[in-house]
């Protein structure tokens, strides 16, 4: 079950090799080729339909490639389910975020520091109010102590975002995939977002792997850049060197103006 | 920071001042009632835990049965069986039902988990016919079509109200097991899984497990139901694992209210008032059940619950 790692890869805290994903006769993902570094911040970017979503997917297991292989922390991923790939320390973000709407925003984070404990059962209702001050400290942290008791489905379409990046905070991922992390938000509260990340992901040392299309956050965040086309990584490298890139220049950033 | 969150507080405490008060009136009602007041108060108290039961599917589990009434109707089969066909004292009879039920929940619900949505209810609306047919059909086993009676004194031999005593506390203990339940870590696994179930496995939380979980508790507590209605009539038919009443079930909790915990209580006491009332002046009663359910879900899809809360938070208001 669990492969010993290639010699050199130990290291790595992602490792992607050859990854194919179709869906009939649609290729999402061709061959993918990705390897990303402990407490590295990656962006992943690239034109709609690139693959990058897929790519995420299949990273935590809500979609099972059809060929390659993916280690985390040299640890291969095989046909697991979503919450086996979560038990491993990968934690997602989804492009629409993902929380639960009739709860109140407190209980999504009680909820989350609950799952992360790892366990499901348990009748010990002491064990939830334990847990509700850890929950109060991790909506201070992502700035939600003021909608508390709301209903998650009242409060803002930025808020939902906050919250769920808090809740998968909550559940203490060594591996951070965020699927657009910033969609649909204002400018001021996009600034505020990446920041937010950032500063979570190097105080707690995680890796961060984030699809994004805010160009500026990305260049402004990312350590590293991957540019994805056509289901290919495309180019990666640093961000100097992807904005010297005239192919990615033509394919990608010139082709939003 | 603590009184800036009492709301959310508070509603996740038993409120013992109204389970007390509810008992105390409930127990003076069966000792004042005639007998016929007492038996449609008992038969609302059974189908308050049945219902409530069912209710932690439909509003916390994210899953549908329609074949509940295979939980309730086995629980009464467990007593009749155990005592009539091996011969065995009354009290294991009462312990069989519920352990029966809880059984072909475990059965049941482990296939049916393997399915999602409308899919699943598909399946327990098949083990449902499958069970009906060979309840119905074993006559040396189950009696068949004449079921079995004669294996317990209806009511146990007690006068209405005291067995109205019994039932109350059972069903009061039952329904404060739910709300434990559903108020603990385990319960919070469910609601959290029954709500989003790709949020929860991207937690940790894997759907399967947790919805058996779900489904063996609401079977049990369906078993003890039907156990108590067994003992109440003295008697099992095929009937009582038949559509009708997984249907009456079904239309408890949605007239309650889903999403609320109380809606199989307010539910079968509106239902169970209609039946006992409206069934006297009109022959087809259960179309005005129709209309209600169809404005309830049309006007105000959080039923009566959702009635009581705004009422009470009105009063609430009110008063501070």
């Amino acid at each position: 079950m669990t492969a010993a790692p290639a010699p050199g890869n130990a290291a790595a805290a992602l490792e992607v090799r050859g990854l194919v994903k179709r869906f009939g006769q649609f290729v999402a993902l061709d061959g993918v080729d990705l390897r990303v570094a402990p407490r590295e911040v990656r962006a992943v970017i690239g034109p709609n339909g690139a693959g990058k979503t897929t790519l995420i997917n299949v990273l935590g297991g809500q979609l099972v490639a059809d060929r390659g292989t993916v280690e985390v922390h040299g640890r291969r991923l095989g046909r697991q389910h979503p919450h086996q790939v979560a038990k491993l320390g990968v934690g997602r973000t989804f492009q629409i975020s993902s929380t639960f709407r009739r709860m109140t925003v407190l209980d999504n984070m009680l909820y989350a520091h609950h799952a992360g404990g790892g366990r499901w059962f348990g009748l010990d209702a002491a064990r939830l109010r334990r847990l509700r001050e850890p929950a109060i400290a991790g909506l201070e942290t992502i700035g939600l102590t003021h909608c508390a008791d709301q209903v998650v489905d009242d409060v803002s379409h930025g808020d939902r975002k906050r919250l769920e990046f808090g809740m998968v905070l909550a559940t203490r991922p060594t591996l951070l995939l965020l699927d657009e992390p910033t969609a649909g938000m204002g400018l001021g509260e996009r600034q505020e977002l990446i920041e937010l990340v950032l500063s979570v992901a190097r105080e707690r040392g995680l890796t961060l792997v984030f699809v994004e299309h805010d160009i500026d956050a990305v260049f402004r965040a990312a350590e590293s850049i991957t540019v994805m086309a056509l289901g290919r990584v495309f180019a990666e490298g640093t961000p100097d060197e992807i904005a010297g890139n005239a192919e990615v220049q033509e394919i990608y950033l010139g082709g939003r103006r | 920071m603590a009184a800036e969150h009492r709301r959310g507080n508070a509603s996740w405490s038993i409120d013992w001042r109204l389970v007390a008060a509810t008992f105390v009136l409930v127990a003076i009602a069966l000792h004042l009632s005639p007998p016929l007041v007492a038996f449609a108060i008992i038969e609302v108290m059974i189908f308050a835990l049945y219902a409530s039961a069912l209710n932690l599917l439909l509003s916390y589990s994210g899953m549908v049965s329609f074949g509940h009434a295979v939980y309730f109707g086995l629980g009464a089969y467990g007593l009749a069986i155990t005592i009539a066909k091996f011969g065995w004292p009354m009290w294991a009879g009462v312990v069989a039902g519920p352990l029966v039920s809880a059984f072909f929940g475990l059965v049941y619900g482990a296939l049916c988990v393997q399915l999602t949505a409308i899919y699943a209810a598909m399946l327990t609306l098949a083990c449902a016919e499958i069970t009906f047919a060979i309840v119905f059909q074993w006559f040396d086993f189950t009696g068949g079509d004449s079921g079995i009676s004669g294996h317990v004194p209806a009511m146990m031999g007690l006068s209405p109200a005291w067995f109205g005593m019994v039932v109350l506390v059972v069903v009061t203990i039952c329904i404060l097991a739910l709300w434990r339940v559903v108020h603990a870590p385990l319960g919070l696994t469910i609601r959290a899984v029954g709500e989003n179930p790709v949020r929860a496995a991207a937690m940790g939380h894997g759907r399967k497990r947790v919805q058996l979980a779900a489904f063996v508790i609401s079977a049990f507590l369906s078993g003890v139901a039907g156990t108590l209605y067994g003992i109440f009539h003295g008697n099992v038919f095929p009937e009582y694992v038949g559509v009708l009443f997984t249907i009456d079930g079904l239309v408890m909790v949605l007239l309650g209210g889903l999403y609320s915990f109380g809606a199989g209580i307010y539910g079968a006491i509106v239902y169970k008032l209609l039946d006992n009332v409206m069934a006297h002046y009109f022959e087809y009663w259960q179309l005005v059940i129709g209309v209600i359910l169809v404005l309830v879900v049309l006007v105000s899809p959080a039923g009566i619950a959702g009635l009581v809360s705004t009422v009470a938070a009105r009063l609430r208001g009110r008063a501070g």
